[in-house]
């Protein structure tokens, strides 16, 4: 291992602790795929172009969807577009190389300079995507069948893989992966992040801004809690709407942006959170009489 | 006495083997780990847990070993004790081993040594290794001139035994109930390919083939292959089931998304099955179970998600539902009995662990139907007994052990 390894810590406009960092440099230094994982909006994706960024390196992205093959990753052969031309076009369809494209990870490799690769929400694909990935990820080249022609890694990416779901991946796939897990971040650090995407806020405004929202947040039982990247949003509509901090206290402006599922409002309207109409609650039930099962309901 | 760390570790139920200890050198020897016990701890949590589920055991683990270590300077010693003494020999498998043998182990343990010196050395000289204090680490025309914004102040450097004691990740644990890739590779294993579809499909790999070595268009086809094995999946939205909300949800999300399944047919009902399931609980719409029950289609499995636990009456009684909409003559549980006829292959799946089912109603509801807990290893021998494969009770009229006084 060369010295050439530069110490990553975050940048200007990304806010990284000391435990996301380490993991960032173990998997740069050891040459490992960075597996991300948290909440939404908690900076998995921004994090990958916040390693580019600070690694000065050019940064390619696979967005993987339900249906992304391993293979797509590589390469793409466009076989209709070739079938098309073998009846109606003026190219010449025996070199099918002119309908074969390189794929993010296939581009990754062939780039001159190392490069970071984002394989943004893995969990999101066929089960046995992990599996096949790991393959190309270790042996670093792939060889296109359609030509023959093998694509090797001239430099090793640095490569973040995200995902959302609990656990969604091989052991084997695990094992070769540095790990992080990024925790929704606390007041202080979310006050630190208001502030990379709004320098001139107000501090009352933010202060009381993040104290309704970490109230929203602690409802329980939540479909889906409001994330890092509503908070941003809000505080731009709190502070385009020109909404004067005091009155964040007793009433909630643009809840919608924070809570997007009607039951959750409701919820928080109930918990006290949020202000609404349905605060009636608990229907007087009858007391339950009876033995050991009082309380399913 | 870093074989202590190992072994406490492993104890915790994390698996350190050879390939994590081996990282954990080459990440000491690039010069990643700074000499504090803080920067030991972020490094080494980064390779030996898996998922977040893996962070409190890595946490008490930690404090475990670390109490009162807080200090760097007996790290070194530590770290060499550590390496001077090799994992004990059962932890390693065959692979590792071998793996083992062709290292040369001394010359690691001296890489390592030189390194440590060298950092301590340069950190007691001066910040140069570290590279904080405005030295930007990547030297590139000032693009950071401040450095970096990681661990400003003394508040985000917290030292490492105190950040572990806090075990703030101990909520995580409890998510490993559920492995939702276990899980969808347990209901996978529900599956029918059968290449007997009328639909018919375009091989275009096929096609382009044949096609670009003749003259003319060669248009191949051939059947598609389609999974057969469909789930009809009822669950139980009823108040008692508001705890389990996310873990039904994951197993809601691995049968639907990653089954592979050719359908899955879903349905709520509040607390027991009555004349009606729901698709949409809140404004009951819904089908009768009647209907259900009378077209089953083949190679289809009844999955119920309930915690059976309610009031003895809903279960016994006829018009024992709470709900105006389900107000059914039929005693729930001889519902539950016409769905276990009407469904050859049905099992219950119970979110409350196996030690409560003592409990009354969910004694009775499994009279009826096989119950698993929700778990993987329940629903992994839940797919097992639809597949014929594990144990697996018949179906028989329930011994009138609740008598029902002929209402019915
Ligand atoms: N550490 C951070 N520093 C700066 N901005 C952040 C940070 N974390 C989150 N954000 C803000 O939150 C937004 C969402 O981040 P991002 O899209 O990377 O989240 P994600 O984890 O990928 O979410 P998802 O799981 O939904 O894909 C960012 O665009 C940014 O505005
Ligand atoms: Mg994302």
């Amino acid at each position: 291992m060369t010295d050439s390894f530069h110490r990553w810590n975050g940048t200007d406009s990304y806010i990284a602790d000391d435990a996301l960092a380490a993991a960032v440099n173990v998997a740069t230094a050891l040459q490992r795929p960075l597996l991300v994982k948290g909440e939404p909006g908690t900076g998995k994706t921004l994090l990958a172009h916040a390693i580019a960024e600070g690694l000065g390196m050019e940064l390619f992205t696979w967005h993987v969807k339900s249906t992304t093959r391993a293979q797509d990753g590589c390469w793409v052969y466009d076989a209709v577009a070739r079938l098309q031309d073998s009846r109606f076009g003026d190219r010449d369809v025996r070199d099918v190389s002119q309908y074969i494209e390189l794929g993010p990870l296939g581009r990754a490799f062939s780039s001159d300079q190392r490069a970071v690769l984002l394989i943004d929400e893995i969990d999101k694909a066929d089960i046995e995507f992990p599996n096949d990935l790991l393959h190309e990820l270790d042996a670093m080249r792939f060889v296109i069948t359609e030509t023959g022609e093998e694509v090797k890694a001239k430099h090793r990416p640095v490569v973040i893989i995200t995902s959302n779901a609990e656990k969604e991946l091989p052991d084997a796939f695990l094992r070769r992966c540095v790990f992080h897990y990024i925790d929704f971040p606390d007041e202080d650090r979310l006050a630190q992040i208001c502030r990379v995407h709004h320098p001139e806020v107000d501090d009352k405004l933010l202060a009381a801004a993040l104290r309704r929202f970490m109230a929203l947040r602690s409802v329980k039982h939540l479909r889906k809690k409001p994330t890092t990247s509503e908070l941003v949003d809000w505080i731009s509509g709190l502070r385009l709407a020109g909404i004067d901090p005091e009155k964040l206290q007793t009433t909630l402006p643009f809840a919608g942006v924070l809570l997007k599922d009607e039951s959750d409002a409701q919820k928080a309207a109930k918990a006290g959170a949020a202000d609404g109409s349905g605060g009636e609650s608990g229907g007087g039930s009858g007391s339950a009489s009876g033995g050991g099962w009082r309380g399913w309901r | 006495m870093f074989a202590g760390f190992h072994t406490m570790l492993r104890s915790a139920g994390l698996q350190v083997g050879l390939t994590e200890w081996l990282a954990l050198v080459e990440a000491l020897d690039a010069g990643i780990v700074e000499p504090s016990l803080r920067s030991f701890y972020d490094v080494s949590r980064s390779l030996v847990c898996r998922d977040e589920g893996d962070y409190d055991r890595f946490d008490q683990a930690f404090v475990a070993y670390f109490e009162g270590a807080d200090l760097p300077p007996g790290l070194k010693d530590k770290l060499k004790a550590w390496l001077s003494k090799p994992i004990e020999r059962p932890a390693l498998s065959e692979e590792e081993l071998a793996k083992l043998q062709e290292l040369d182990l001394d010359a690691l343990r001296k890489l390592f040594e030189e390194r440590l010196a060298e950092q301590t050395e340069r950190h007691d000289g001066g910040d140069k290794w570290i590279g904080t204090g405005g030295k930007s680490p990547f030297g590139q025309g000032g693009q950071h001139p401040t450095g970096m914004r990681v661990g400003e102040g003394a508040k985000g450097r917290g030292s490492a035994v105190a950040a572990a004691r806090a075990r703030r990740f101990r909520n995580y644990r409890s998510d490993r109930v559920l492995d939702t890739r276990a899980i969808s590779v347990a209901i996978r294993r529900l599956r029918r390919l059968e290449r007997k579809s009328r639909r018919i499909e375009l091989d275009v790999d096929e096609t382009v083939r044949k096609t670009a070595r003749s003259d003319d268009l060669v248009i191949v086809e051939r059947p598609e292959r389609r999974n057969q094995a469909r789930v009809v999946l009822m669950m139980d939205s009823g108040g008692s089931m508001e705890p389990h909300t996310r873990l039904v949800e994951q197993f809601f999300s691995a049968l639907k998304n990653g089954g592979g399944l050719r359908e899955v047919e879903t349905y709520y009902f509040h607390n027991c099955v009555y004349n009606k399931v729901f698709s949409d609980m809140e404004r009951f719409v819904g089908k009768d179970v009647d209907d259900i029950c009378r077209s089953v289609p083949p190679n289809t499995h009844l999955f119920m998600v309930g915690d059976a636990w309610m009031g003895p009456y809903e279960l016994l009684a006829p018009y024992g539902s709470l709900e105006m909409v389900t107000s059914d003559k039929t005693p729930g549980i001889d519902r539950l009995l016409q769905l276990a006829k009407a469904f050859p292959k049905s099992v219950w799946i119970n979110p409350i662990p196996e030690n409560y089912w003592h409990a009354e109603t969910i004694a009775q509801t499994r009279e009826v139907m096989d119950m698993v807990p929700m778990t993987v290893e329940g629903i992994v021998e839940a797919v097992s007994a639809l597949l014929g494969r594990g144990p697996k009770r018949d179906h028989r009229e329930p011994v009138p052990m609740w008598t029902r006084d002929g209402v019915h």
